[in-house]
């Protein structure tokens, strides 16, 4: 029989309005199947028991008074731990943040909150959410559901982790490069990478200002259009976001015109990758789609662009942790430069570090038009080739990574290696725009398969229709079993 | 001074905007609270947070650059200078560096006789630092957030400035233009403008400007006049003994009348400046520059050539009416009524009205005082029917409440007494009790006159009309 | 490629140990690499983005953090300031 764990938010909403289940009974088989698959999945840094029952039972209060609940309420959800929550640790995975308590919470938690969701905990990600695999945090290894010694992609490990193993129906992650996608893909969840400025940034700590967008997973389309339409949306506190707002996910790609950019199936891709991508191209154009090819041909160009562009901001971005208003400090018994040089250097993990480094050379007299500019010069290049694709096709097919996942361990001493496994999402982020991962298949291994699809700007409820067209086509999505 | 040289100047002034909130987050814009209470996460640098510009800030800016006759840059943007210090709680400011909100202006300023036109290169928005405290009894250096965030104009000039007292004509021409648009407290001493100096000097007639150098912390008029007359003669004596002058940035020791080197060259800093992008671009419609050009008050300098040319006032009284804001539309508001001589407005505002209210240390809108009032008050005055000696007593009652001068020379009894028939007794009494003066009268020593009217006067309690107790004076001695 | 990681690192202000800096210099020189390919582009425009304009906040003005709130995770205070090693004025 079916485990309540095992149910989506959708379907639990469903339940706690029939009065079949409370949100106690929910809240408290989220935490036992926390408990029950952390040893083996390790997603969380910071589990809050205590505020998910207690959330829970305001839910069931209202509930019984016969009061109209929100639409996420009592639903249990993961934050990735770079939201800011106020009075619960955000340590970005970093040592730096240790024990840093906000004194806010960010603009989507005040909106969850006011939903009544449950927030069951923060998850772990790459330190700062530089990565791609996970390993970056300061505290723990995630590992991937479908095989533990495995990754399970980053920068939002945890937040996807957490949603494969059935810990939790919905999380929140954050995606600069792709770090929303890539776990998403990894783990067999679905993930949207929202269109830049979609989503609030309003304290999500910052890694790359112009390019961090949050975002939602699920295990099916439904949970993440309804997590999506609940966080997006203008914020006055965040100056580059816009108004939008979720339309009715029909599901039906009836008519649409997908196009694939031969770019994105190059020697790079594994050719697992590639014929499972291809496969359900043809799938959704039995769908009624059409598949048309096109061309994106900055796209080798773009992960050059995304290290200069997300490494400068971060650098600045970073320089605010010097040990003196919060988080981790070093040595005060000497000078200030003592006190900096200290708190940066022990504070920061290696990779954080190099991309401190990298984004400080980017920018400093005399490189900066050479590196900075030039790059930003390029990402206007690499949007207008996407405005000018739009105009060929509705959206853009591709594959999310160029592997299935990867080892623990297996790409850690060549961060250029590493880095190359973000080729097909960052152009998405460095054009601003929306896109999401579903899962498309499996590899040889059993290892899920992603899908991307990307779309023009605000243009979420048609990735969503597309991806559910698919879902629904597949009979759903696989749930790993632990 | 070396005469063989020339002194080049220019002046980067800060000045902190008057807007209710900071620039970029709600937080109060004030001076003067209990440290670290007008904080909140984004000015405090917290993780996570985003800045919002304040729609005042631009708007404050960009009638400073109409004052300043600057070209306005209607589509701009913000960039963040980088570097760590304990005062900037993000660990860097958030400016403009290549697209200033305004460029390309000019600044007309009085310098004694003469109108010296100075550049302005640019003027741009950006957040001011906080304040470190330096206090012996802590083992360490406090830091107060109260100012992080509060909302700066820099204002940056050509080296156009020839001397000590150009840069402090400009420099006071500045601060009383922020006041005249409201937009600043302009309060040097509260350190709400602060300024920056470069100094270099050059043989008279070269072309090629010398190496110059920067000086910080230079805080009050006085300190800016002093800190250039003491770093060009350094300069001069360190050119004139075959030495060179090395670029460096120093800071200005007002108390000990010197300065001392902070950093040298070789540790320029590198800013790593990049547009911010947590803050897009940002459009001032034309419309918007145009309205804001519109809402400029008259501005000193020009009110002051007007008074000259239009009222015939000596520059020196023109400039002290111009100078502050209150005070010269008050004389503006008097003059227009039309009914007085200006010179006359002029006399009042300048002498006792500017007594008083340096006495009481108030402004003349923290007074009862209105123009219908005075003139009205100058008009009894010229129709004789009070005297200046009981103006005086009329001008403290209408400072102090609103009542018409009329009702005050009524209520008082101050009405001029020009009836020669009250006033004969007095005078009787008077030429009575002086027969000394009376006889040095009458051998011709007439100017003894003025003292026995003096002492008519006193006996009318300054109620009789001198001119006429003058004519009676002369009259009734001339009968004795 | 030469990258002066002292430098680099003094700006950052990172300790980078002696021995890791041959590391640090190829890896960063590995990465900047990948930008050696990017085309020429050219232009003398400040980065200015006229199509995608932020709004401006009204001067209202909201309450302000309680200081305790503020200096709850600093690690070190002293009169409702935060303390840092003395600074030479």
């Amino acid at each position: 029989m079916k485990k309540l764990y095992e149910y989506s938010a959708t379907e639990l909403a469903a339940l706690l309005r029939a009065k079949e289940v409370s949100a106690a009974e929910i809240a408290t088989s989220s935490l036992d199947r926390i408990a029950a698959v952390e040893d083996q999945i390790d997603a969380y840094l910071t589990v809050t028991a205590d505020e998910a029952l207690a959330t829970a039972k305001r839910v069931d209060e209202k509930i019984a008074a016969g009061e109209e609940i929100a639409p996420l309420a009592g639903i249990p959800i993961a934050i990735k731990d770079n939201i800011c929550t106020k009075s619960i640790k955000t340590t970005c995975a970093s040592r730096m943040l240790e024990n840093f308590v906000p004194p806010y919470d960010a603009t989507v938690m005040e909106k969850l909150n006011a939903q009544d969701i449950v927030v069951t905990g923060k998850v772990n990600m790459d330190e700062f959410a530089m990565g791609g695999s996970c390993e970056n945090s300061y505290f723990k290894k995630t590992k991937n559901p479908w095989d533990t010694s495995r990754v399970p992609g980053g920068s939002s490990g945890g937040s996807a982790a957490a949603v494969a193993a059935c810990e939790v129906p919905l999380a929140l992650g954050s995606d600069t490069g792709g770090s929303v996608r890539c776990p998403a893909s990894f783990c067999g969840i679905v993930g949207l990478k929202p269109t830049y400025g979609a989503v609030s940034r309003y304290g999500l700590v910052a890694f790359a200002s112009s390019l961090d967008q949050i975002g939602p997973f699920g295990r099916t389309v439904d949970d993440v259009s309804l997590l999506y339409g609940a966080i997006c949306g203008r914020d006055v506190r965040d100056a580059t976001s816009r108004e939008t707002a979720l339309g009715k996910v029909e599901g039906s790609v009836k008519g649409l015109r997908l196009g694939i950019p031969k770019e994105y199936f190059g020697e790079g891709i594994s050719a697992e990758v590639k014929a499972s991508v291809y496969a359900a191209a043809e799938q959704l154009r039995g769908l009624g789609a059409e598949i048309v090819e096109i061309s994106l041909p900055s796209t080798d160009y773009a992960l050059a662009a995304y290290y200069i562009i997300s490494s400068a901001e971060a650098s600045s971005n970073l320089a605010r942790y010097d040990g003196v208003k919060y988080g981790f400090s070093g040595n005060r018994e000497g000078t200030l430069n003592d006190l900096y040089l200290s708190t940066r250097s022990q504070g920061f993990g290696a990779e954080v570090k190099r991309r401190i480094m990298l984004g400080t050379y980017v920018l400093s007299s005399g490189y900066y038009d050479a590196y900075y500019k030039r790059a930003k010069l390029l990402q206007n290049v690499i949007a207008k080739e996407f405005a000018n694709a739009f105009t060929k096709c509705d959206a853009i097919l591709t594959p999310v990574n160029p592997t299935t996942a990867f080892r623990l361990g297996e790409k850690c001493d060549d961060p250029v290696q590493m880095y190359a496994s973000d080729v097909c999402t960052v152009t998405v982020n460095i054009a601003g725009l929306p896109g999401i991962s579903f899962p498309c298949g499996k590899d040889g291994a059993g290892l899920p398969i992603g899908m991307q699809v990307i779309g023009p700007k605000f243009s979420e409820t048609r990735l969503l229709s597309i991806a559910k067209s698919y879902e629904t086509a597949v009979g759903g999505f696989a749930v790993k079993e632990m | 001074m070396n005469n063989n040289f020339e002194t080049v100047i220019g002046l980067e002034v800060h000045a902190e905007l008057n807007t209710k909130t900071k620039i970029f987050c709600s937080c109060e814009n004030r001076f003067g609270a209990e440290v670290n209470t007008l904080c909140c996460p984004v000015c405090m640098g917290f993780p996570g947070t985003l800045p919002v510009l304040n729609q005042q800030v631009v708007e404050s800016a960009v009638k400073m650059g109409h004052a300043l006759n600057c070209k306005i840059n209607g589509v701009t943007k913000q960039d963040r200078k980088n570097y760590f210090y304990p005062d900037l709680p993000k660990a860097y400011q958030i400016s403009q560096f290549d697209v200033p909100l305004c460029e390309h202006g000019y600044l007309d300023v009085l310098v004694g006789d003469d109108v010296r036109r100075i550049g302005v290169t640019r003027i741009h928005i950006e957040e001011d630092a906080g304040k470190l405290i330096h206090d012996d009894s802590f083992d360490g250096t406090l830091c107060d957030y109260n100012r992080c965030g509060v909302p700066l104009i820099e204002i940056v000039s050509e080296p156009d400035l020839r001397s000590a007292e150009e840069a402090k004509a400009y420099l006071e021409t500045i601060t009383t233009i922020l006041l005249y648009l409201g937009i600043s407290d302009a309060k040097m001493q509260e350190g709400s403008v602060r300024c920056d100096v470069n100094v270099s000097v050059r043989p008279k007639g070269a072309t090629e400007f010398g190496t110059r150098c920067e000086m910080k912390n230079v805080n009050s008029f006085g300190a800016v006049y002093r800190a250039i007359v003491y770093e060009s003669e350094r300069q001069m004596e360190v050119l004139a003994s075959g030495g060179t002058v090395q670029q460096e940035t120093r800071r200005w020791d007002d108390a000990k009348n010197k300065s001392i080197v902070m950093r040298s060259k070789e540790d320029a800093q590198d800013y790593r400046y990049f547009p911010d992008p947590d803050l897009l671009t940002f459009v001032v419609s034309d419309e918007k520059i145009a309205a804001l050009k519109a809402s400029l008050p008259e501005l000193p300098t020009a009110k002051t050539l007007r008074y000259v040319k239009d009222f015939g006032l000596q520059k020196v009284d023109a400039q002290l009416l111009s100078v502050n804001k209150a005070r010269a539309d008050f004389f503006d508001s008097c003059v227009a009524l039309g009914r007085c001589e200006a010179k006359t407005v002029a006399n009042w505002v300048l002498g006792d009205i500017a007594k008083l209210l340096n006495e009481q240390r108030v402004e003349i809108t923290d007074t009862a005082l209105t123009p219908e009032h005075l003139v009205a008050m100058i008009e009894l005055i010229n129709k004789g029917t009070i005297s200046n000696t009981a103006a005086k007593t009329v001008l403290e009652e209408i400072m102090a409440k609103d009542v018409e001068p009329e009702e005050v020379v009524k209520e008082k009894g101050l009405a001029q007494i020009s009836d020669t028939s009250a006033l004969a007794g007095i005078v009787d009494q008077v030429l009575a009790d002086n027969p000394k003066a009376v006889a040095d009268y009458k051998k011709g020593k007439t100017n003894v006159a003025g003292f026995l009217v003096g002492q008519c006067m006193r006996a009318s309690r300054g109620q009789g009309n001198p001119a006429t107790l003058r004519d009676m004076v002369i009259e009734a001695i001339e009968k004795l | 490629m030469e990258i002066d990681v002292r430098h680099i690192a003094k700006l950052a202000k990172l300790e980078i140990p002696e021995q890791e800096i041959p590391k640090m210099e190829q890896e960063l020189s590995s990465i900047v690499s990948m930008v050696e390919k990017l085309p020429e582009l050219v232009s003398k425009d400040s980065l200015l983005d006229p199509e995608n304009t932020m709004e401006l906040r009204p001067d209202v003005v909201q309450p302000s953090f309680a200081r305790d709130e503020m200096l709850k995770n600093a690690p070190d205070t002293a009169a409702g300031c935060l303390m840092v090693p003395k600074v030479v004025e």
